[in-house]
């Protein structure tokens, strides 16, 4: 009798179907159990290994047959277990015995939908080209023309506007007792003077509690030990209520989305507050998946999450594709802003955020109407998530570089390029060039940008990139303690180190922006829309974006 | 001393003019030269030979860079204040200015001395070098200066007096020593705004102090103030010096000025309270974790589930005949009891393991699995044929009526006897047996297997009642006169198919019964048809064969559901199967049977074999059933009370399936007796991927390798077979074997040294151990 289930491999995969395959030195092995134990996928298993060696010695044909079974690991081919490249394998491996490699020509999007279930992940859109922002130039070099400023000598003054500047002709100003006063009784925008790279939102829930305490502590030393005036957004989440109640909560910009979660809780400590946000971000859309909504999954509700939300245990937390009870763009945005205004007696800036989309010039339109409006940010393709379908992630929305061009040189048409800043989003520190992204932003007409993934690459060792791997942000696994709510995993991120990273990075970026505004003679005013800095080696982008073309 | 005017008749003279007279000079032999300027450009400077002094008085109005590329043996006196960048690139001249200098004096310096009586303005001794082949630089100012001092300074010595300064709170202006990487500069006065990132401030050492009284004499002569010298050299301690960092004092300013730590206990923890944000909702321990963790930290903790799972064998034997436990008994030599085992849970063993049973057991068995032959299980059921009945237990009060004396009823009846039950069997035929006895043709049963083992059951004081044809009355009576019912009156109406001459067919059952009573229908040369290939189908051609059939041929409506030894035995006698065939009708005066695709077949006989339906007449109605069979629960029981169903009457099923049944009701009779509760009968077979078959040789096995009986090639599936592979695997010697006090053995984890990795469960032969999730 043949053996039954053996030799029957129909219906499996193999190892090159997979998108990463495991290399194993079985020679460098000492079978110590550490990669399994790791594995967060449970991709790579120990296993029994048969070998069997024919030889011969001497002179003549004496074979001798070696049977010799051993122990090993393997790689499983199931779909579910898949390989995701994190290499956390690699990372306890004593002897480098084992690590995953990328298989290119993998038929993972083939499979990747057993039981009718779309790919779901999280991470960024998956694509090695290179983005749009990381083509562009600063060609603008001072050389005896502008006075050039040097960026390690002269002081600068890196900073932007949060909220609506008002033209001076239409600044209430009035003659007080000889002197120039205001009218007090006209509604003048609140504004904040931030730096021009915010974290931008990610929740407490999306992420660890170690992550998201880390951002925060970092972001409080930036403000008062560095003096660097960042921001963070706290995502839709909520805040921990003593943070709510903190002299802290300056720094953050507080986000309210479709699903409202946390905002009860937050309305709720609005009399214990110390100060006020730094602003409120009105999310309407996400880059990484435009249309699409959030759900944190029952499983990551544990008690923590369910306080700070606001919410029972878990259950799952919907946050629909669009905010409820909207039938216009004119109606949305209006109540929201003015509800929100409202709640912080106006002397907090309000502002949406959108996903990139051939539509934002409209709702921009709209927001240069409406004297509640602080800022519009526009959130590109390349943007990130914890949780979306492949589908959204990889295929659907609008590049940032363009979208936000299209926005500024509309508000230069209406004029009000200087009183309604652009913030853009979605890419920006994609392949780790965070300041110069964030300088051709501006430099296309961003008043300043967010960036989220870079933060958890450069902050926390994120080991996402754009081959898929890790991603794993979505189920929770997160090897790396980031995107988690396991305590397993969380602790093994430690909070004061994401805050020192998080403080080197922005003192980096501070440099760096200072090293590309310096030649171009700008020192304590950003060069926003300053587009006569920039080229590009593609004549297409070139004209789309109004630069100049250099090779 | 020789004059040189930059203004000659009212015109000035152009820079490179004058420059051009300056040299002629010097190279004539002049070594005092007074120049009358007007704004001309690097008076002073390039004068060689450097081996003779020469002094340059300048008057008027000097332009920028006067002195620039001074020479050593140059003395330049500027009688009056000086424009930009005096002394730029010095190297080696002496310049004294007899007012203030402009911005960027001594600019890029190298060598030389300049000397400033009065202030400086923005940018001075800037980018000043020092090259270890000359006496160091020195820049004296008297008052203060102005912004942006000493900007990358690599070298050479700065003096800032701070006598009577413009800025009093600020000497050394805005910002002073950014990019400074070198040299000193002794000041006096305050100045706390210089680059802390580039340079510090330090007290005078002695050495500092004796350079500086020693050269602040030459310094103020030149200056005309030397009154000044005992305010400005009698304390030490009004001065300062500013010198720069060091390459490796500068990197260790690269972190951050607070530590981290510092700042969330100060600062942080401060205002949010103690822990952090979330410190008053989340108590749990957030000390940072390493990747591998040990105890409940791990993700994964393993558990050797000895017995866990069942055996395959086991698993599929429908009468729960646990085989595994019987080889595994004949391992530890323990033959006896394994023969005896199997008595508790059948009374036919030789009977149906050895001779009729399909095996399910050895279909499922690993070993055919992963390897090639199965354990020869049904050659273990053969063994039991000549021991003995077991021991009953204890005589109980009940009496129990089986009705039926086939497989399903012989085990409930050996079952309650064992128990201690008082039962009686009452049976249609002369014989008990049922359709074992029935319908089995000898040549697949010897008849004295199983009447020695019949002989066995009976032994158990069993009253059996044969003849006994129960009809509604008879069961109301025995109802009410036992305890318990339990029935197992089979089927064996058979099953017919009303196509036109079906009144002709004969039924197979008929056929059969008619051959074990030793009357059979003679087939002599006959060719014969039988509707229905199942297993007793073939039974049937075989049979028909020995009694002379000329052929035969079985049809069906779908692929025979005939397999294993009945199937092949019917094939070599020559038995032809064809299907898809549906019967049109049979016409005996043609003796030809046709179909409904329009062919026939020519035939003397044609039997039908499509199976038999229980007989359910003496039932009251309100014993439920549904399609002709009676509906029990999992453990045969009826709706009624006291009413329990086992065998063909419940659903057709294999012989081991009755006999499983028959045991299970008694069970439940039992039970209900006892007013207990019946465990659960559910149990979960070890998956097949739980084995590891690597182990075993598979394809070049020769004979003997593989273990000399069927005990030793039995796999062991889900049961510890001892061999420690798990405890030699453990990188970390976290698993141990330990002796249980009941003389038995466990292997046990020790939580401190497991890391969860999952090579125990991978590595057992036996599939004996799990990884569970740490919730």
């Amino acid at each position: 009798m043949e053996s039954k289930t053996r030799l029957d491999v129909n219906g499996q995969l193999t190892l090159k179907e997979l998108p990463y395959i495991i290399r194993w030195e079985s020679d460098k092995c000492t079978r110590c159990g550490l990669c399994t134990a790791v594995c967060p996928q449970q991709a790579i298993e120990p296993a029994v290994i048969v070998q069997r060696l024919v030889s011969s010695e001497g002179p003549m044909p004496l074979p001798q047959t070696v049977r010799q079974v051993g122990q090993g690991i393997k790689q499983v081919t199931d779909i579910e277990r898949y390989c995701v490249g994190c290499g956390v394998c690699s990372q306890v491996c004593p002897n480098d015995a084992i690590f995953p490699e990328y298989n290119a020509v993998n038929k993972f999007a083939f499979h990747k939908n057993q039981g009718g279930i779309p790919y779901k992940r999280g991470g960024r859109r998956n694509s090695t080209e290179t983005s749009t922002l990381d083509q562009l130039k600063f060609t603008r070099v001072s050389m005896l023309t502008d006075p050039a400023l040097d960026a390690g000598r002269h002081e600068f003054h890196i900073r932007t506007l949060l909220g609506r500047t008002l033209a001076p002709e239409n600044m209430p100003l009035i003659i007080k007792d000889d002197d120039l006063g205001l009218d007090e009784t006209v509604f003048i925008p609140p504004v904040r003077e931030i730096f021009p790279i915010r974290i931008g939102g990610m929740s407490f829930g999306a992420l660890s509690p170690n992550m998201w305490e880390g951002l925060a502590m970092g972001v409080a030393y930036l403000n008062e030990v560095e003096k660097i005036p960042v921001v963070m957004c706290t995502g839709e989440g909520g805040m921990p209520p003593r943070l709510l109640k903190s002299r802290f909560l300056k720094y953050f910009i507080l986000q309210i989305a479709s699903g409202y979660f946390g905002w009860d809780e937050i309305i709720h400590a609005i009399p214990h507050m110390k100060e006020d946000p730094a602003a409120i971000e009105i999310k309407y859309g996400q880059g990484a998946k435009p249309g699409d909504g959030g759900l944190l999954m029952a499983f990551k509700v544990l008690d923590l999450i369910a306080k700070i939300r606001g919410v029972p245990t878990k259950i799952d937390l919907a946050s629909p594709p669009t905010h409820q009870t909207k039938y216009s763009i004119e109606e949305a945005v209006a109540k929201m802003l003015t509800s929100m205004s409202m709640a912080f007696d106006f002397r907090v800036p309000v502002y949406p955020k959108i996903s990139g989309t051939k539509t934002a010039t409209a709702v921009l339109n709209n927001l240069a109407r409406n004297p509640f409006a602080a800022a519009l940010t526009i959130d590109g393709d390349d943007g990130g998530t914890g949780a979306a379908y492949n589908v959204s992630l990889d295929k659907t929305g609008h590049p940032i570089a363009s979208n936000l061009r299209e926005c500024y040189l509309n508000l230069v048409k209406i004029g009000k390029q200087n009183e309604l800043p652009l913030f853009a989003a979605g890419g920006v520190g994609k392949t780790g060039s965070l300041a110069a992204n964030a300088a051709a932003l501006i430099m296309l007409g961003a008043s300043g940008v967010d960036c989220g993934k870079y933060i958890m690459q450069a902050a926390a060792g994120c080991l996402g990139d754009e081959r898929n791997r890790c991603n794993l942000c979505n189920i929770g696994r997160c090897p790396k303690g980031i995107t988690t709510q396991d305590p397993r995993l969380y602790r093994r991120l430690d909070p004061d180190k994401v805050a020192e990273r998080v403080v080197d990075i922005f003192k980096a970026a501070d440099t760096e922006l200072k090293k590309i505004f310096a030649p171009m003679g700008r020192s304590t005013q950003l060069p926003i829309g300053m587009s006569d800095g920039l080229s590009v080696g593609d004549k297409a982008i070139a004209e789309q974006l109004g630069i100049s073309y250099a090779c | 001393m020789y004059e040189i005017s930059g203004i000659v008749l009212n015109q000035r003279v152009s820079s490179k003019d004058l420059e051009k007279r300056i040299q002629t000079a010097v190279k004539s032999g002049k070594r005092e030269l007074k120049i009358f300027a007007d704004g001309q450009h690097g008076i002073g400077g390039r004068l060689w030979p450097t081996s003779e002094d020469k002094k340059i008085i300048v008057d008027g109005t000097s332009g920028q860079r006067l002195g620039s590329m001074g020479m050593m043996g140059t003395k330049i006196i500027v009688n009056g204040s000086c424009s930009d960048d005096v002394g730029w690139l010095n190297c080696g001249a002496e310049i004294t200015v007899l007012g203030d200098v402009c911005n960027g004096a001594h600019n890029a310096g190298a060598q030389g001395i300049l000397y400033v009586q009065g202030g400086a303005g923005a940018r001075c001794d800037t980018m000043t070098k020092f090259n270890p082949r000359f006496a160091p630089l020195q820049s004296w100012y008297f008052r203060d200066v102005g912004d942006s001092f000493a900007e990358f300074k690599a070298g050479g010595i700065a003096v800032v007096c701070g006598v009577e300064p413009r800025h009093p709170g600020n000497i050394l202006g805005y910002r002073p020593c950014v990019g400074m990487v070198g040299g000193t500069i002794y000041f006096r006065g305050q100045a706390d705004d210089h680059s802390t990132k580039d340079s510090r401030i330090e007290n005078l050492t002695d050495q500092d102090w004796q350079w500086l009284t020693k050269n602040m004499q030459p310094y103020l002569e030149a200056i005309d103030r030397l009154s000044f010298l005992d305010e400005l050299t009698k304390d030490r301690g009004d001065w300062q010096k500013i010198i720069a960092l060091s390459p490796q004092e500068r990197d260790d300013l690269g972190g951050n000025s607070l530590p981290m730590a510092k700042f969330r206990l100060e600062h942080w923890d401060q205002e949010v309270g103690k822990g952090g944000i979330v410190g008053d909702l989340l108590t749990d321990d957030r000390s940072i974790l390493p990747y591998i963790t040990f105890a409940e930290d791990r993700r994964f903790y393993p558990t050797w589930d000895n017995d866990r799972y069942q055996a395959p064998c086991t698993y599929n034997c429908p009468t729960d005949i646990p085989t595994q436990l019987r080889t595994h008994l004949i391992r530890e030599g323990r033959l006896e009891e394994m023969l005896a085992l199997v008595l508790e849970y059948s009374p036919l063993p030789a009977t149906v393991c050895g001779q009729v049973c399909p095996s399910p057991c050895m279909d499922a068995c690993s070993r055919s699995v992963f390897l090639k032959e199965p354990v020869e299980i049904g050659f273990l059921g053969g063994l039991s044929l000549d021991l003995p009945a077991p021991e009953k237990a204890p005589a109980r009060p009940e009496k129990v009526a089986v009705i039926g004396g086939g497989p399903a009823g012989l085990a409930a009846a050996w079952k309650l006897a064992l128990e201690g039950v008082k039962v009686t069997i009452f049976e249609r035929e002369a014989e008990l047996g049922g359709k074992i006895y029935l319908c089995i043709p000898e040549d697949r049963l010897p008849r004295n297997i199983l009447n020695s083992e019949l002989e066995r059951f009976s032994s158990l004081g069993i009253e059996i009642k044969t003849n006994q044809t129960i009809n509604a009355d008879d069961f109301t009576t025995i109802k009410s006169e036992y305890d318990a019912v339990v029935l197992a009156s089979g089927a064996h109406a058979p099953r017919m198919i009303p196509f036109p001459g079906y009144e002709e067919v004969i039924p197979g059952i008929v056929f059969l019964k008619a051959l074990n009573n030793r009357q059979p229908m003679s087939m002599k040369d006959k060719r014969v048809v039988i509707i229905g290939a199942g297993n007793v189908g073939m039974d049937i051609a075989v049979e028909a064969y020995n009694l002379g059939a000329q052929s035969v041929i079985a049809v069906d409506i779908q692929a025979p559901a005939s397999f294993g030894k009945e199937q092949q035995m019917a094939a070599a006698r020559g038995t032809q199967i064809l299907y898809p065939k549906f019967t049109d009708r049979y016409v005996k005066k043609e003796k030809k049977i046709y179909f409904k695709d329009g062919s026939f077949l020519d035939v003397d006989e044609v039997l039908i074999s499509i199976g038999e339906s229980p007989e359910l007449d003496f039932l009251p109605e309100e014993v439920d059933r549904e399609r002709g069979y009676l509906t029990i629960d999992e453990w045969g029981r009826t709706n009624q009370e006291k009413l329990y169903a086992v065998g063909d009457v419940t659903a057709p099923g294999l012989i081991t399936h009755a006999l499983g049944a028959g045991r299970h009701a008694a069970q439940a009779v039992l039970a209900d007796f006892d007013g207990t509760t019946l465990s659960d009968r559910s149990t979960e077979m070890v998956d097949y991927d739980r084995i590891k078959g690597e182990y075993y040789e598979r394809d070049r096995q020769k004979a003997g390798e593989d273990g000399d009986t069927e005990a030793l090639r039995c796999l062991s599936c889900g049961t510890c077979r001892d061999c420690s592979t798990c405890e030699e695997s453990c990188f970390r010697g976290a698993i141990t074997r330990q002796e249980t006090e009941d003389g038995g053995y466990q292997y046990v984890v020790d939580e401190n040294l497991c890391i969860g990795c999952g090579f125990c469960a991978a590595v057992c032969p036996c599939g004996i151990w799990n990884m569970n999730p740490v919730e």
